[in-house]
């Protein structure tokens, strides 16, 4: 192994073969957030499933009975369940790698390590989650007894697709946030909007069937929006958001792209801002 | 020819004075734009144009005064920050210890911390488990392994994160300060620990103030003084120059108000002055002369009871004694200002330079307010009336020259 450091040498990406001699550290990183989310809870890992279970009754609540959204028919806890388990992850992963930079300040300060680590770890932990949901989803397809769709497995690209923007958005508020601290005020607040200005809990053709087609475009940049419309077209059969998915997957694409490159840049001075 | 390990070659780093300044309602708007456009402060380079070379299994030491760029150079080299410009290779695996524990979890097991800190100083989970058993014996809270760490009394905790330092294996090592932390009998056990790295055939680079610890472990040092190479060569030359000419203004009494070495503000020396009998200023004293040290200083909370501590070098790093008031006098160091004297009997210390270094503590429970390295010197000269007056004329060999009974057989 050899060190070459030199001030007018940049870099554009993240060092991928120094990130995979690291590997460890990204699984012990997540591990250690397991360990500590639940420590001294008297409900511990139950929380996993409290968090799902309350929002799903409050949208059958407020969308399923008293608005009444369109679902083909479908009982609304299952379409509603679909749309909490992808976001849930979402936001859990942006708001957690998004400040976690900051929580690890001390180590940052001290020690080496590639940084880009601390945020992508945050990905795994949000699986915990997303798995209780995923459950609690089988547990509804059982009681309704609906079956899923056949191009099930199709629902996995689109997780993949949640997953990198998810980790997009993350990493650049993580990187954002150093310079700029106003962003941890903002992040709870973006998260509400997004969960109302995504198809969560209704379809995306609610929103776009009077919109003009740029319009249309503008809604589906938003990368969660057409990537949880085709998470529940795969999974329950609703709502098909068509070519407008290859938009917000290369949006998605685009938010990890751009993120590597701009945490790169803040890694170099993040000691020094911290 | 011993293999090249750490080439360095014009290595510099700026830093922008003050901080981001955000808005303030109580501005008026145009100084707040004002604020905002301006932007960041003025930049100042805290080390610049260093150059230097480590052979494989050289112990280099790097030296100089609180400010010097100590520190900036060993975050530059562990890569914790980037240089501003220049360039520098290390050959070979890279661990650096600039505290123990890093990352250290209060809610995790000792056993998930040794996992955690282990992979952050860069070993492999495979690894760690190899070692583990080792580390845990080594550490000796073998009975605790299972109980989070914040259970753990602070000593129980240093010694758990120095095993797993102790275990790691790297060409290159950086240590700073590590040293400073912890007892006597742990320092003890981490000065024999980077003996053996040392006598592996491996390279350190080890920042210290404590001059006598660095003139045992290092072969070559590098002396820095505002940012810039004093001086590089064999480690008692570099040594000697730096408490020759760190502190050649031989000031009697100094005003230390303004030094920016602090870890918290709850505390703060203000002043230091050489004192004799009478309480009146001195720059020199004599071997047969009882004087003292008088430091002034400020406390600013309430909750806490900062001591001074004081600890008596020679000129060639030698650790003389330590000192404190005592845990019963504690109680008086409420908040204010207070000035205490610290006599040093006569006929104790030999002939040559004294350093003293001052440091602020709160020992229970125990934080380290301020510390200020070979503050203040004084000479202390030689007196034809000491009862141990060297017949010879010449500098008695010893740290201190006290009057010993000599009992003659009959």
């Amino acid at each position: 192994m050899r060190i070459d450091v030199d001030a007018r040498r940049w870099q554009w990406l993240p060092d991928l073969r120094e990130m995979i001699a690291y590997r460890d550290l990204f699984l012990v990183l997540a591990y250690r957030d397991l360990q500590v989310r639940y420590a001294q809870t008297v409900l511990g890992i139950v929380w996993a499933l409290v968090q799902p279970m309350a929002t799903l009754l409050v949208m059958t609540l407020v969308f399923g009975r008293a608005v009444g959204v369109d679902t083909d028919g479908l009982p609304y806890p299952l379409f509603a369940i679909t749309g909490i388990s992808a976001w849930t992850y979402f936001a859990f992963v942006m708001k957690e790698s998004g400040g976690s930079l900051i929580a690890s300040q001390e180590m940052v300060r001290k020690i080496y390590f590639p940084r880009l680590l601390v945020p992508m770890s945050k990905s795994a932990v949000g699986l915990t989650d997303l798995l209780v949901a995923l459950l609690v989803m089988v547990a509804l397809f059982f009681y309704y007894g609906i079956a899923p769709q056949e191009r099930i497995i199709l629902a996995a690209l689109y997780l993949i697709g949640i997953v990198i923007s998810a980790l997009g958005v993350g990493i650049w508020i993580s990187a954002l946030t150093i310079r700029y601290r106003d962003l941890q005020h903002v992040v709870p607040f973006a998260i509400q909007i997004g969960l109302f200005i995504t198809p969560v809990a209704y379809t995306a053709r609610t929103v776009t069937e009077r919109l003009p087609e740029w319009l249309q475009a503008v809604y589906f940049l938003n990368p969660m929006a057409g990537l949880i419309e085709g998470y529940r077209w795969c999974l329950i059969g609703v709502g098909d958001p068509g070519g407008w998915c290859w938009l917000s997957f290369a949006s998605s694409l685009v938010l990890l792209l751009t993120s590597f490159i701009y945490f790169r840049s803040m890694e170099r001075v993040v000691a020094d801002l911290i | 020819m011993a293999r090249r390990m750490i080439t360095v070659q014009g290595i510099g780093k700026q830093y922008r004075l003050g901080g981001v300044r955000g808005i303030d309602p109580r501005d008026s708007l145009k100084s707040n734009i004002q604020a905002i456009l301006r932007g960041r402060g003025k930049p100042f380079w805290a080390i610049r144009n260093i150059d230097l070379t480590v052979d494989e299994g050289e112990v280099f030491g790097v030296i100089g005064r609180n400010g010097a760029g100590k520190s900036t150079l060993l975050k530059v080299l562990s890569r914790i920050t980037v240089p501003t410009e220049g360039r520098f290779t290390i050959e070979g695996k890279l661990s650096s210890l600039l505290e123990v524990g890093t990352g250290f979890h209060p809610d995790l097991s000792g056993r998930d911390n040794v996992y955690l800190n282990g992979t952050i100083l860069g070993m492999r989970r495979a690894e760690v488990k190899a070692k583990f058993d080792e580390i845990v014996e080594f550490s000796g809270v073998a009975p605790f392994i299972d109980t989070p760490v914040k259970r753990y009394s602070s000593g129980q905790k240093v010694r758990l994160a120095f095993a797993v330092a102790a275990h790691l294996e790297p060409e290159v090592l950086i240590i700073d300060e590590v040293l400073a932390v912890g007892d006597m009998e742990f320092q003890r056990k981490s000065m024999g620990k980077m003996k053996d790295v040392a006598s592996n055939g491996r390279t350190v680079i080890f920042v210290s103030h404590n001059m006598g610890a660095v003139n045992s472990l290092c072969h070559r040092c590098i002396l820095l003084d505002q940012g810039g190479v004093e001086m590089t060569g064999p480690t008692t030359e570099v040594t000697k120059r730096y408490l020759d000419r760190g502190l050649t203004e031989r000031v009697s009494r100094i005003d230390v108000s303004d030094h920016p070495h602090q870890r918290d503000d709850k505390a703060k020396l203000l002043y230091l002055r050489w004192v004799d009998q009478d309480h009146g200023t001195i720059d020199q004293v004599r071997v047969t002369e009882r004087f003292g040290l008088e430091i002034v200083h400020e406390v600013r909370s309430s909750t806490i009871r900062p001591q001074p501590v004081l600890l008596l070098c020679n000129e060639n790093g030698d650790q003389i004694l330590s000192s404190t008031p005592g845990l019963d006098s504690t109680i008086r160091y409420e908040k204010g200002q207070h000035t205490t004297t610290v006599w040093i009997p006569a006929d104790l210390l030999n002939v040559g330079t004294v350093y003293a270094t001052v440091e602020l503590v709160t020992w229970l429970p125990f934080q380290p307010h301020q510390r200020l390295d070979n503050i203040m010197s004084i000479p202390v000269l030689d007196d034809i009336g000491s009862p141990t007056f060297p017949i010879t004329n010449q500098r008695l060999d010893g740290i201190v020259r006290p009057p010993l009974e000599w009992e003659v057989g009959r």
